[in-house]
């Protein structure tokens, strides 16, 4: 019987060695699809269709080093993504996108006033922020990422919003 | 054995028997003569023949005799087969021996055979948990259950069924990681293994913990294989699937959580469950406890 239950030992250390995957941040992985798409849905003007498509990142999430491996395997049209971080909103320069964390949410202000010459969509995860200049922010609905469309704030940067993102977007505005 | 031999010895001469007065008896007396002499295969015909006479096939001891000769030639024959039908013979003559022995004649002695022959049962059953044959694995331990059963030897089976199932849930999680995480029926035999466990003893902490890794991990393996081509209506079903699967995760950590069980792995599941969920709150709640709690053990 001593055999045995070494035998079974065996296989509770197996058991021991489940272990939770930790390899991946499911939100910032399921944001990233987001993103890519909102490339797709939104029309830049054709001076911003040359060059790489710079995605601009401010502040400290894993949502940074998912959109590098993005960067890695995609493309917006025929334009290489780039993803830039920046240390602070002051030093933001020309983007396409810039992504403001939520952590640096309260340099909203700072940020439209460095791209408000540029053409480029401001994404927040803040609940309000589309209603202080985002043009699209991520909300949580039923434990789910949401977005919301603040069309107004999209277009003054001179960007075309596809009528199929409206429809997918969780409130516009 | 020496004390065994002894034992058929006494029980030979007492019946009577000497060499010449051999011929003419039934069966019983025949194998049992065969027996005394070590002579198993002679033994077995005469025993085989008695159990079909009807003068002698409701005696115990031509059942008993019958156990002992089909467990001695299993040893010597068929250790080593895990379907040996001479070890089956033995348990069902068992089985029947505990029908017919209504004065208890022979129950020592039959409960330590049925005690041996179910270590046998479960030892084979163990040797068989390989994705291969595991479905041998629990025939083989269900018969290692019936004999303790008969046996009446006051074990703790229901612990045991819980090591046993752990044990092969265990073997066939870890069979569906190294091959095809996608086999949803694989997976889903694996879970109900699990659940099984669950519903014996509720409270048991690697059940719970490997139920709740297995729903969080099925949820991060989508996630982990989304394109990022994928369209958002599409995004948006299996976000409703993930989430899903994260709330099954919930209530197995919480468990465990209650339980104490692998605290520290615990703490890290419901952070990234909470996480998986988008509630920031719980998230930071379970975070900031794993980070005393490694703080505490550094």
């Amino acid at each position: 019987m001593k055999k045995i239950l070494s035998i079974l030992i065996c296989f509770f250390i197996l058991n021991s060695s489940f272990r939770i995957n930790t390899t991946i941040d499911t939100n910032a992985k399921i944001k990233s699809v987001f993103i890519y798409n909102f490339t797709k849905y939104i029309e830049w003007p054709q001076a911003y269709k040359e060059g790489n498509f710079i995605i601009g990142f401010i502040g400290e999430s894993s949502l940074y080093s998912e959109l590098l491996k993005m960067a890695e395997t995609k493309k917006v049209g025929n334009q290489t993504l780039d993803v830039i971080r920046f240390q602070n909103s002051t030093t933001i320069s020309k983007c396409h996108v810039i992504y403001v964390c939520k952590d640096k949410s309260d340099e909203l202000s700072t940020v439209l006033k460095k791209v408000k010459s540029n053409s480029t969509l401001v994404i927040t995860e803040e609940n309000g922020l589309a209603d202080k200049g985002s043009g699209i922010n991520f909300i949580i609905k039923e434990n789910k990422q949401k977005f919301e469309l603040n069309k107004g704030n999209v277009e003054k940067y001179k960007l075309k919003v596809s009528s199929n993102l409206e429809s997918l977007a969780f409130t516009v505005k | 054995m020496a004390k065994r031999n002894y034992i058929l010895t006494a029980l030979f001469l007492i019946s009577g028997m000497g060499f010449g007065q051999f011929i003419g008896k039934d069966g019983v007396s025949k194998a049992l003569f065969y027996l005394q002499k070590n002579e198993l295969d002679s033994s077995k015909k005469y025993i085989d023949e008695a159990i079909l006479d009807t003068s002698t096939s409701e005696l115990p001891k031509t059942w008993y005799y019958r156990v002992l000769i089909y467990k001695d030639l299993y040893k010597a024959n068929e250790k080593d087969n895990f379907d040996s039908p001479l070890r089956q013979n033995a348990a069902d003559a068992l089985n029947k021996l505990s029908q017919l022995d209504l004065t208890n004649e022979f129950t020592e002695s039959s409960q330590k055979m049925m005690v041996y022959l179910a270590s046998t049962f479960y030892n084979d059953a163990a040797r068989s948990l390989n994705p291969n044959s595991y479905n041998k694995a629990i025939e083989r331990y269900n018969k290692y259950k019936q004999l303790m059963t008969l046996a009446k030897s006051g074990g703790d089976l229901i612990q045991q069924d819980v090591k046993f199932y752990l044990a092969l849930a265990s073997m066939l999680n870890q069979n569906l990681e190294q091959t095809n995480k996608k086999d949803s029926t694989k997976l889903n035999e694996v879970k109900n293994v699990y659940e099984s466990v669950l519903k014996i003893d509720p409270n048991n902490g690697s059940a719970n913990y490997s139920l709740g890794i297995i729903y969080y991990n099925e949820s991060a393996d989508i996630i982990n294989n989304l394109d990022y081509d994928m369209d958002l209506e599409q995004l948006n079903k299996y976000q409703d699937i993930c989430t899903e699967l994260f709330l099954k995760a919930l209530p197995y950590m919480n468990k465990c959580y209650e339980l104490k069980y692998n605290l520290k792995e615990t703490l890290l599941g419901l952070n990234n469950i909470y996480h998986g969920l988008n509630d920031t709150e719980k998230e930071e709640l379970y975070k900031n406890e794993l980070k005393a709690l490694e703080l505490q053990n550094k």
